[in-house]
This record gives structure tokens, C-alpha cells and sequence, in this order.
């Protein structure tokens, strides 16, 4: 069972490191990620969303609604937690 | 209204998620009305989501408005649609049957229960209408979140069961991010119809090569394809029997989604099919799936842990209806997500009721059931004849269509392995058959003298639902594909 | 050969760093482990979606001189996009986390053991 985790572990990580060999390198700014979507953010973040942080502009309105999702991700973990450990106590 | 409809129906369970709990904390009682004031909201705008897709075509609604590949988008096409009112039609319906097993299981815990019920409902919307790849991430650890905290309230063994989800579910979701983040640095977009468009150059590269098998191993975790499946029978078995019904009929429906969407929208047909030999595999798969499933069913004494391994089985249908990849089997597999939601969820409320009534799962102390539940039980032999596949029920046309598919791919085994799994199912449910209608009576006894104790109106009212559902997909199946699911399937198949 | 080895090095770091996480998660009995390998995992994870944000010679996305006529290039500032997507996955992690350890918390009260093979036991 142990070697059979282990070669599995292997296999993933060989596969992951297989496909970087296609990468762009690191941190050129030419690269895809570098040029396709996110030159607006920073571009245009104080003229759409006067902010000079393009990191808020993005996670309070460009992406607003996976922090949306996020907030609830927390509430959900709250609420899960409570209705898991509430319920151990009382059956004691 | 019909603009902001697909929107709603994600938002509505949300925010009565809050309400539920903050009007819990003054009066239990509300929980249970707000939770049916929400799904029933939110079934209504799936519904009209669903004929503005038939009328008009594809919905884009962006959050926000900022236009996608900056912001994030809603996608709603004929697909999405479909899955979306099946689903919003079976959370509101079980939804509707909770209330009394809750009381029975859960007492202590009604408020929190409905608030992650909601949310759980919440994530799978969510799933199944963002047109963005992260989006879909975040909503599928809302609903994997809630249903990991459902599962663990289960009898015992349910945190241990709930446990090895949480590993198995988290590696999913982890690998399922990894494929995002593989995209990402490839072309630099999260936008699904922006990635349709600017993958076909990179199809050679070994970046998008990864990702792609990284999506697949992640989303077969999820929707427990054959070997990935090992967490489902025991976190299904455990949990509280409301949730068995609530999630076996869509969280593994939505993993399916899912890889349909990814495989045939985000990245292309030609593709998933030639380029890389992921159908093959899936098919192979799916049918190792269906043989299992079903054989490991007939071992089973317990009759929810026998259901469990019927839907691993029923997992491998969709998965050899998308490995064969042709536009029947595609037909098929489509309109059998479609089926199977309704038929796991008439089997697992009818074991709900059961459970309720005489507190045991066990097969062969079900005797003389029918005449305790006689309309339960026969609801309950609805379901499992559709799922063995008999003619005017809806689990005869999918497994129709992906015969007919494989025929037509010249894929004999798959046509074998289906045929012998039908059997299989037959033998599994006239075992049950038998040992609740078939035992003589005991000597001295006659079975009049069993008087009728039949489960609460408000579980039979939402099986009746089921099974009409059940009937009338079947009934109408033909016409399902011509107006949804022939548009779901991409052109170029 | 040396510059291919220089331009990916940090994403290699991060796959064995991921893949210790996993076999954490995977091959280790004890469940509080399996907890740890997890977090090792999803760290890994966002170290990885941050080391793609970086551009040579880019500063923190923050616009300088906000005020000023000066035409704003893009290559002169990181990427925030992954910046952003990972503070949403941290959140999501560090619930899955805090509802992992909950589980866990009512596992021990019931079996009052941690590990995996002697609950098992138990449970027979």
C-alpha cells in the first residue's frame, strides 16, 4: 500500500513537472498571464475604479463576485463547524 | 426578470441562507418555510432561465458588467439550462420531504441544518451557471464545504466517512485549482468561452496537455468515477437520510457537468476526442464503473449502502455515454445526468421513509412492507424498475440512447457491459421485491392483520413528484432532446 | 540548458513541496497528518499561482504618483490577477481546514484515537 501511495505521489509529480517544460520562463514579461488579461487592471484600475491598488480594484470589483463566494465560503465553514461540534456536546 | 433570472436563482438561496439563520435564532419554526420560500424562488428562475435558453438562446450576464474575460460572467446555455432546472426541481423537492425526518434525526440542529442546506444549494447553482473557471472553483468548495459538515452529522461513523471525503474531495478541488492555474499561465485568461477561443493554438503544448488531465482526475474524484470512488458508499451510508437524498442526486451529477463542459465547451471536441485519448479511457473506466458498482451492490445487505454502489454504477452510464463520444451516446449520457437525478432521488427518499418509519435499512427485515407502506413501496419499486430500465419509465430511453451509441461506435463491449448491468440492477431490486412483498405470511397469521402505517404526507407528496417526474421524462423524452438536449450537444460531433 | 533549468527551478520547488503534501494526505494513518499534508498541499498551490504573477523588473501593483500625467505601463507593475485569486483561496483553505479540524475534533470524542487503522479497529 505504502509503495503504491508513493508511485502515485511520483507519477503526479512527474506529470506536473512534464508539463512546465512549456512554460513561458519565469517572471518575463512577455509570457501570456503578463499580457493577455491583466495589463487592463493595472492599466485602467484609477481611470474605472479610482484605486490606485490594482490588487483591491480587482478583488472589490473587477472579481467582486468571487469574493462574494469567498465571504460565503467563511460563513459556511462557521456554520459547519458549529452544527458538527454543537452536536457532539449535547449527545454527551 | 428573465434577464437577472440566472443570477437570482444563485442569490436567493443565499441571502435566505442568512435569513434561515438570523430568524432561526428568534423562532426554529421560520427555518423550514424560508428554506421552501427560497428553493421554490430559485426553482422558478431556473425555470425561466430555462425558456429564455429555449426562446432566445444563450444567456451572458456579467457581474458587475464589466465584460468577461475582465470581469466574470454568466453563461446559460442549453446545457447549463437543463442540469440547473433538474437539479433546482430536486433540491426544492427534497427540501420539501426534510422537515419531518429532520425532526426525527436532527432535532438539536434544524437551524444550522436548513443554513447549510441553503448554502449547499447555493454552490451547486453556482456550479452549474458560471462561465468562468475560478467562479466555479470557489462555488464547488461551497458545496463541497457544506456537504462535508451535512455528511458528518450522520449516525455514527458518519465523521470518520465524512472525513476521507473531506481528503478526497480537497485533492479534487486542489487539482482541479492546479489545472486552473496550468491555464492560466498558458494563455493568461479564466474566462471558459475566452479559453475556447484561444486553446486551439496550444492544443500541442505540454502546459494544456497537463491541465487538461489535471481537470479530469480532479473532477473523477468529485464525481467518484471508478477507482476514485472509494469515499462515496461510506460518506452516502452514514449521512442523515435527507442528505443521502439531497446530495447522491446532484453533487455527483454537477462533477459530471462539469467534465462535459470541459471537455466539449472550454476545450474542443476534436480535442478531448483525438488529440488526447481521455474518451477511451473514460469509457473503459465508466464500464470497469458499471460492472463494479453493480456487483458490489448485490453484496450488500444494508439498502442504502446497496443504493450507494448503484450510483457509483450510475456514474459510469454518464461516464461511457461521454467516452464514446459520438452524438448519440453523447444524447444519451445527457439525458441520463437528467434521469438519474430524479431516479436517486425517488430511491434514497424512499429509503428516508423507511428509516423514519421502522428505524432499520436492513433488506431482510423489510418483510411485509407493503402492506405496512403500500404506497411508499410502490414508489419505491417505480424508482428501481426505471433504474433496471423498463419501457415507459426514463431509464430505459438514456440506456437506449447509449446502446444505440455504442452500436454505432462499434463499441460491442460497452453494449455487453451495459445489457449485463440492466440484468444485474433487475436481480438487485427483485431481491428487495422479494423480500418485502413475496414472504408468506407467518404461520397463524394472516397479513390483514398488519395494519397500515404509512410514512407522513409531506414524504409522500415529494415522491409522488418524483416518480411523475420519472413517468413523465420517460413519456417525453423524445421530445427533451428535440427541443434541449440536441442543442446541448457542440455541432461538431 | 542552465537558463532552462534558471526560469523554472521555483515552479519545481513548488511541485515537490505539493507532492510531499500529498502523500501526507494519502499515505500517513494519522489524521491530524493527513490535516498537515493537506495545508503543505494547498500552500504549495498558492506559491505556485504567486510565482506566476512576477515580471522582471515589475514593483507591488500599487500606482505611483495617482495623481500624475505619466502614461501607466503594465509591464512595469506584477500581475495582480494571481495575487487576487489566491486571497480568495486562502480563505477557502483555511475553512477547509477549520472544518477538517472539526471533524477530527468529533472523530476523537467518539473513538478517543487519532489514528486511522485503530479506529478501524474500533469500529469492528
Amino acid at each position: 500500500m505504502r509503495a503504491l501511495n508513493l508511485f502515485a505521489v511520483i507519477i503526479t509529480g512527474i506529470i506536473l513537472i512534464y508539463g512546465t517544460q512549456d512554460m513561458p520562463d519565469w517572471a518575463d514579461p512577455r509570457s501570456p498571464a503578463s499580457t493577455h488579461v491583466s495589463p487592463r487592471y493595472i492599466e485602467k484600475t484609477l481611470e474605472e475604479t479610482a484605486t490606485p491598488n490594482a490588487v483591491t480594484s480587482v478583488l472589490a470589483d473587477y472579481r467582486g463576485y468571487d469574493t462574494l463566494g469567498e465571504t460565503t465560503v467563511i460563513f459556511a465553514a462557521g456554520i459547519s463547524c458549529i452544527l458538527i461540534l454543537r452536536a457532539r456536546r449535547q449527545e454527551r | 426578470m428573465s434577464l437577472h433570472s440566472p443570477v437570482l436563482a444563485v442569490v436567493i438561496p443565499l441571502i435566505c441562507a442568512f435569513l434561515a439563520l438570523l430568524f432561526g435564532w428568534w423562532r426554529k419554526n421560520l427555518c423550514y418555510p424560508i428554506t421552501l420560500v427560497a428553493l421554490s424562488s430559485s426553482f422558478l428562475a431556473s425555470l425561466n432561465t430555462l425558456h429564455t435558453v429555449i426562446t432566445t438562446g444563450t444567456i451572458r450576464y456579467h457581474l458587475g458588467n464589466w465584460n468577461p474575460p475582465w470581469g466574470i460572467e454568466y453563461v446559460v446555455d442549453h446545457l447549463n439550462a437543463l442540469v440547473l432546472g433538474i437539479i433546482s426541481c430536486i433540491i426544492l423537492v427534497v427540501g420539501v420531504y426534510s422537515k419531518r425526518s429532520v425532526e426525527q434525526e436532527l432535532p438539536e440542529k434544524i437551524v444550522f441544518f436548513y443554513t447549510l442546506y441553503l448554502l449547499l444549494a447555493t454552490g451547486l447553482f453556482g456550479i452549474v451557471v458560471t462561465g468562468d473557471m475560478f467562479n466555479l472553483y470557489v462555488f464547488l468548495e461551497i458545496a463541497s464545504l457544506a456537504g462535508y459538515a451535512l455528511i458528518a452529522i450522520g449516525e455514527d461513523g458518519a465523521p470518520l466517512a465524512s472525513f476521507r471525503y473531506v481528503i478526497m474531495g480537497t485533492i479534487g478541488a486542489c487539482f482541479y485549482l492546479l489545472g486552473v492555474g496550468y491555464l492560466y499561465i498558458a494563455t493568461g485568461s479564466l474566462n471558459m468561452a475566452d479559453l475556447s477561443q484561444m486553446l486551439p493554438e496550444l492544443y500541442d503544448s505540454r502546459v494544456v496537455l497537463v491541465a487538461f488531465t489535471f481537470f479530469m482526475v480532479g473532477l473523477a474524484l468529485k464525481m467518484a468515477l471508478f477507482p476514485l470512488h472509494t469515499w462515496l458508499p461510506d460518506a452516502y451510508t452514514h449521512a442523515p437520510s435527507t442528505v443521502s437524498a439531497l446530495l447522491a442526486p446532484t453533487m455527483t451529477k454537477v462533477g459530471a457537468y462539469v467534465m462535459i463542459r470541459i471537455m466539449f465547451t472550454v476545450f474542443k471536441p476534436d480535442f478531448s476526442i483525438s488529440l488526447f485519448p481521455i474518451t477511451s479511457i473514460l469509457g473503459w473506466l465508466a464500464a470497469a464503473a458499471i460492472l463494479f458498482g453493480s456487483i458490489m451492490a448485490l453484496a450488500q445487505v444494508d439498502l442504502k449502502r446497496m443504493l450507494c454502489f448503484v450510483v457509483v454504477a450510475e456514474i459510469g452510464y454518464i461516464g461511457i455515454g461521454v467516452g464514446i463520444a459520438n452524438r448519440t451516446a453523447l444524447i444519451g449520457a445527457i439525458l441520463h445526468i437528467v434521469n438519474d437525478v430524479f431516479m436517486m432521488a425517488c430511491l434514497f427518499l424512499a429509503v428516508g421513509a423507511i428509516v423514519y418509519k421502522i428505524g432499520t435499512r436492513n433488506i431482510y427485515r423489510f418483510r411485509y412492507l407493503h402492506r405496512k407502506m403500500p404506497l411508499m413501496m410502490a414508489l419505491f419499486v417505480a424508482g428501481g424498475l426505471s433504474v433496471v430500465g423498463i419501457p415507459p419509465l426514463c431509464g430505459f430511453f438514456s440506456k437506449w440512447y447509449l446502446i444505440l451509441g455504442a452500436f454505432k461506435a462499434d463499441k460491442w463491449i460497452f453494449v455487453a457491459v451495459i445489457l449485463v448491468s440492466s440484468l444485474l440492477n433487475a436481480i438487485l431490486f427483485f431481491r428487495v421485491i422479494e423480500n418485502v412483498y413475496l414472504e408468506p405470511p407467518e404461520a397463524g397469521r394472516s397479513l390483514e392483520e398488519i395494519p397500515t402505517d404509512e410514512a407522513p404526507l409531506s414524504m409522500l407528496l415529494p415522491m409522488f413528484v418524483v416518480v411523475a417526474g420519472i413517468i413523465l421524462l420517460g413519456v417525453f423524452s423524445g421530445r427533451i432532446i428535440d427541443v434541449v438536449i440536441q442543442f446541448a450537444i457542440p455541432p461538431s460531433i | 540548458m542552465f537558463d532552462f533549468i534558471l526560469s523554472r527551478y521555483n515552479y519545481w520547488i513548488y511541485i515537490i513541496l505539493m507532492m510531499i503534501g500529498l502523500y501526507a494526505m494519502i499515505g500517513k494513518k494519522n489524521l491530524i497528518k493527513k490535516i498537515i499534508g493537506m495545508n503543505i498541499f494547498q500552500t504549495a498551490i498558492i506559491l505556485f499561482f504567486i510565482s506566476t504573477a512576477a515580471k522582471r523588473g515589475g514593483t507591488l501593483p500599487i500606482i505611483e504618483h495617482a495623481h500624475g500625467a505619466h502614461p501607466i505601463q503594465a509591464a512595469s507593475y506584477v500581475n495582480p490577477l494571481p495575487h487576487v485569486l489566491m486571497l480568495t483561496a486562502i480563505v477557502v483553505m483555511v475553512s477547509t481546514l477549520g472544518v477538517a479540524l472539526a471533524i477530527v475534533i468529533a472523530i476523537y470524542r467518539r473513538y478517543n484515537t487519532l489514528e486511522e487503522d485503530e479506529i478501524l479497529n474500533l469500529k469492528r
